[in-house]
């Protein structure tokens, strides 16, 4: 074996985990902006809704529990970022324990069975496997927000069908809010493609 | 593959040095790791870097049982000094760290905890091993703020850390000094540049003339013996130390 790829040996492994956090906040982030958007857009919808006056009260209504949907989706997005950056400790932890595990593991190959490697070869895969438990419950945790969040998202999705269908009696102001009740559909079915993603990431792999 | 050679045995007190390996990558600089033995009790000097961890386990094993390490000495805060030390701790939890009180805020981040580490007050002090009492010798800013080396006075040997360190070509790469003039060229450059303090080496010089010592042992290159321990400290006192080029 030759010096390069020992050194290669010890130090490229499994920074999965690591990227898989970073994909996770990528997807978080983009759907902060999403909802900062959808935030706006209800605005917008709000005011368009005033202008049009009688004929587009449903569709204020409407805008109104948009803007509610926007800002609770951005609070459940805080939560779930709160527990990835817990997430990249316990993960760096995983992945130090493991190279050093690791580098560990090679020095008894060279070195043979003397005193005391089995031992430390115990405590480092107790230590290892304590930090997987506690990943793996994060990982759960992170699952069951993710899915709590679809389903916020599910009621989003039947607000904008709503506004579409409310849309079509806005009278004169009818084209307008056709397009902005279409943005809408749009952009929370962005969100649920995202949210799709962040449902399969996973912290640990099995 | 590092090899533990013993440069010094009296019963069961020894001193083995782990040097030349010949697997490492070729841009990681070589090291020089030296195990003091005294009975039942070791202590490592300069365990090196996370790299070369594996072979200077493996040297060290091969010569004595690991679980005796009582400690480890880290002359300064070098990732090629002790980068390595999670490894150690990893083997042995309740390691003993001793290094400059200067760096025991900063080595934690290669590893270790609170109670790992024994801060060496500047004027140095005592380190007890089996029946031996090693001192730490100031050596500050050569080249680090923050550095000692570690004297035994039983053995007569003084482990100097980066001083008197040598980048030599493969072709000079014995355990030994041999030839003072011909080794002393791999020397300069390295103290030239890494050595920042004039005042600090004239004192280091007087510091270490004051002692008896048979062998200068270095982390980097070969090791003085007999005369040339006074050749390498006169060499060291006349040159001009922190500078660039030249
Ligand atoms: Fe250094
Ligand atoms: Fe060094």
């Amino acid at each position: 074996m030759n010096a390069p790829e020992r050194n290669l040996k010890l130090t490229n492994h499994r920074s999965g985990e690591l990227a898989g956090i970073v994909r996770v906040n990528e997807e978080i982030k983009a759907i902060v902006a999403t909802a900062f958007r959808i935030n706006l857009m209800a605005l917008n919808a709000i005011f368009l809704a005033k202008r049009a006056g009688n004929a587009a009260l449903g569709f204020g209504v409407l805008s109104n529990e948009l803007r509610r949907f926007a800002q609770d989706l951005t609070r459940h997005m805080a939560s779930l970022r709160d527990m990835t950056s817990g997430s990249v400790g316990s993960v760096t932890g995983v992945v130090q324990q493991q190279r050093n595990s690791r580098i560990l593991a090679e020095a008894i190959r060279l070195a043979g069975e003397v005193p005391g490697v089995r031992e430390a070869r115990k405590r480092g895969m107790a230590r290892l496997s304590a930090q997987q438990v506690k990943l793996r419950a994060l990982d759960l945790r992170l699952r069951a927000a993710v899915e709590e969040t679809q389903q916020l998202v599910e009621l989003g999705g039947v607000l904008a069908r709503s506004a579409k269908i409310e849309a079509a009696y806005g009278g004169g102001f009818s084209p307008a809010l056709m397009q902005v009740s279409t943005d809408f559909a749009e952009v929370i079915a962005q969100i649920k493609r995202s949210l799709e993603v962040l449902g399969k990431e996973r912290l640990v792999k099995d | 593959m590092k090899q533990a050679h013993c440069i010094f045995q009296e019963d069961d007190h020894r001193w083995l040095a782990i040097a030349r390996d010949a697997t490492k990558p070729g841009y990681i600089i070589d090291t020089n790791e030296y195990v003091i033995v005294d009975g039942e009790e070791a202590l490592l000097c300069d365990p090196g870097g996370i790299e070369i961890f594996p072979a200077v386990f493996s040297a060290l094993s091969a010569e004595c049982d690991p679980t005796k390490l009582a400690g480890l000495f880290a002359s300064h805060q070098d990732p090629d000094i002790i980068s390595s030390l999670a490894l150690w701790l990893e083997f042995k939890p309740d390691l003993k760290c001793y290094t400059s009180w200067l760096w025991q805020s900063f080595l934690p981040h290669f590893g270790g905890e609170d109670t790992t580490f024994v801060p060496i007050p500047d004027p140095g002090m005592t380190i007890k091993l089996g029946s031996l009492e090693l001192q730490a010798v100031p050596a500050h800013y050569l080249h680090s703020s923050g550095n000692f080396n570690l004297y035994d006075p039983k053995a007569k040997i003084l482990f100097s850390g980066d001083i008197g360190a040598a980048l030599l070509p493969p072709d000079q790469g014995g355990l030994y000094v041999e030839d003072f003039s011909r080794h002393i060229r791999h020397a300069e450059a390295f103290h030239k540049r890494w050595m920042g303090s004039d005042r600090a080496k004239r004192d280091w010089c007087e510091r270490v003339s004051r002692l008896e010592i048979d062998m200068l042992v270095p982390q980097h290159g070969s090791i003085y013996q007999g005369a040339d321990v006074q050749r390498f400290i006169n060499w060291f006192a006349a040159l001009e130390v922190g500078v660039l080029r030249g």
